[in-house]
């Protein structure tokens, strides 16, 4: 049976060498994050392709030639 | 993590034909009631009243859904949706009495006269709409709520 007093021992020494061996973790950051985040946010703007452009153009065009539709289009969609 | 995507999925999906009917209540109403159109709008309005706004939030359910095997694009899977709803409109119409087929042509309350020239016309704009309805607007709002 171990004496209490090698238990305490055994325990200071597995913090030692615990202490040695994982590295110091940086609890704080080194610099702050958020400008780089708003920043980030700021740029995302939607790109629309000239396709889409093509497309949306295309649907209005259709629908001035034959308003006609657009009752049937406002019922079905 | 990301809780309930599927419920997330049908409320984005929601938002964009719950607006627009707003739009077309607002005219509804100008057209029927201070312009006196002689046509029973409010026979057919149920179907976009009731159905259109829940359709799309299971569309886009599907879609949340098809996103877990891959990387669909959502334009796409919007553009489909006139497919399904425009049958699915004219079903109900002609159930409920309001529409039927003529000599070549869609007849609505009677009064209103589609030929097939017309419908063509109809479901490519609609797929052209929805196509962009959809990569635009049902898109941001799904990377509002997290399930784009």
């Amino acid at each position: 049976m171990n004496h209490p007093e090698d238990d305490q021992n055994d325990v200071r020494e597995l913090r030692e060498l615990l202490k040695k061996s994982v590295p110091r973790v940086h609890a704080e950051l080194r610099r702050d994050l958020w400008p780089e985040m708003l920043q980030r946010l700021d740029s995302r703007t939607t790109r629309v392709p000239w396709f889409d452009w093509a497309l949306a153009a295309a649907a209005a065009a259709l629908l001035l030639l034959f308003p006609q539709a657009i009752p049937a289009l406002l019922y079905h969609l | 993590m990301n809780p309930h995507p599927y419920v997330r999925g049908y409320m984005a999906g929601i938002v964009v034909p719950t607006l627009f009917l707003l739009v077309v209540m607002s005219a509804y109403f100008v057209l029927r009631f201070i312009l006196q159109v002689p046509v029973p709008i409010e026979r057919v309005i149920v179907f976009p009243m009731a159905g259109v706004p829940n359709l799309w939030g299971l569309w886009n359910m599907l879609y949340v859904r098809r996103r877990q095997g891959g990387h669909p694009s959502i334009g796409v899977h919007g553009a489909l949706l006139p497919l399904v709803l425009a049958p699915l409109a004219f079903l109900v119409a002609t159930g409920l009495g309001l529409a039927a087929r003529s000599q070549g042509a869609f007849v609505y309350l009677e009064v209103i006269h589609a030929n097939y020239g017309l419908v063509a016309i109809v479901i490519g704009v609609g797929i052209a709409i929805y196509y962009l309805a959809w990569k635009y607007f049902v898109n941001f709002f799904n990377e509002l709520l997290g399930v784009a």
